[in-house]
């Protein structure tokens, strides 16, 4: 994986993303006991280019240059189905922003936070979705007071007391 | 409760911990460990999956 995490480094002191950060299982394996998943998650800001709606187009263009190849909704970097989301709503954004800058062996990255990676499980609400909650709740140290604001901004507190009372 | 039980059950959370605390690169090989084993039952159901590359970083010895 940090064949992946350079190219994606190198893409964003090039401009091609503007941040990156590693969402979806892995970036909840990276706090919890690992568990089976087949893609790599990776949350994008894409550059803002005027006039031009965002797509991710360009990214796909410059990962195909270097060999990588585009598999349905996934690119295959050096072996490693990667899916790239890019920010569609606040929460998203956020996340992104206030992602933990982390080392994978000597390789810098970022990881969204454990209580932004909550939230976004919350909003999205998919039955592993649930699954996950439940893990985290179990084993992650929260920032309550942090996780209780970012509900609170993304209205999600009703769905967190549904959620956290099963 | 049943000392053997008792026995069990701590292991098994001493286990759940250390996995929790495995290295960054350790945990995505205990994550293609994982992805070998169901990966050959999903394909029986027609499900198509990619097995990642073994992780060069981690070591394979924590995962025991």
């Amino acid at each position: 994986m940090e064949g992946v995490l350079k190219i994606l480094n190198e893409f964003e002191r090039e401009g091609k993303v503007s941040r990156y950060a590693i969402g979806g299982a892995i970036a909840a394996t990276f706090y919890i006991e690992p568990f089976v998943t087949f893609d790599l998650d990776v949350f994008v800001v894409l550059p803002q280019t005027q006039g031009v709606l965002l797509t991710l187009g360009p990214l796909y263009r410059a990962l195909e240059s270097k060999g990588c190849v585009a598999k349905g909704e996934y690119m295959n970097i050096e072996g490693t189905p990667v899916q790239f989301l890019p920010a569609h709503n606040p929460l998203i954004d956020e996340a992104l922003e206030e992602a933990s800058e982390v080392l994978y062996g000597e390789t810098p990255t970022r990881v969204l936070r454990p209580e932004h990676l909550l939230a976004i499980m919350i909003q999205t609400g998919r039955p592993k979705d649930r699954q996950r909650f439940a893990s985290f709740l179990e084993q992650v140290e929260l920032d309550a007071g942090s996780l209780q604001a970012i509900l609170e901004r993304h209205r999600l507190k009703d769905k967190w007391h549904e959620w956290s009372s099963q | 409760m049943n000392p053997e039980l008792e026995r069990i059950l701590a292991a098994k959370t001493a286990r759940r911990e250390r996995l929790r605390n495995l290295s960054f690169p350790d945990k995505v090989q205990a994550v293609i460990e994982l992805q070998k084993m169901v990966a050959p039952i999903l394909r029986t159901r027609n499900i198509q999956v990619e097995i990642w590359p073994d992780e060069p970083l981690a070591n394979k010895d924590n995962l025991i």
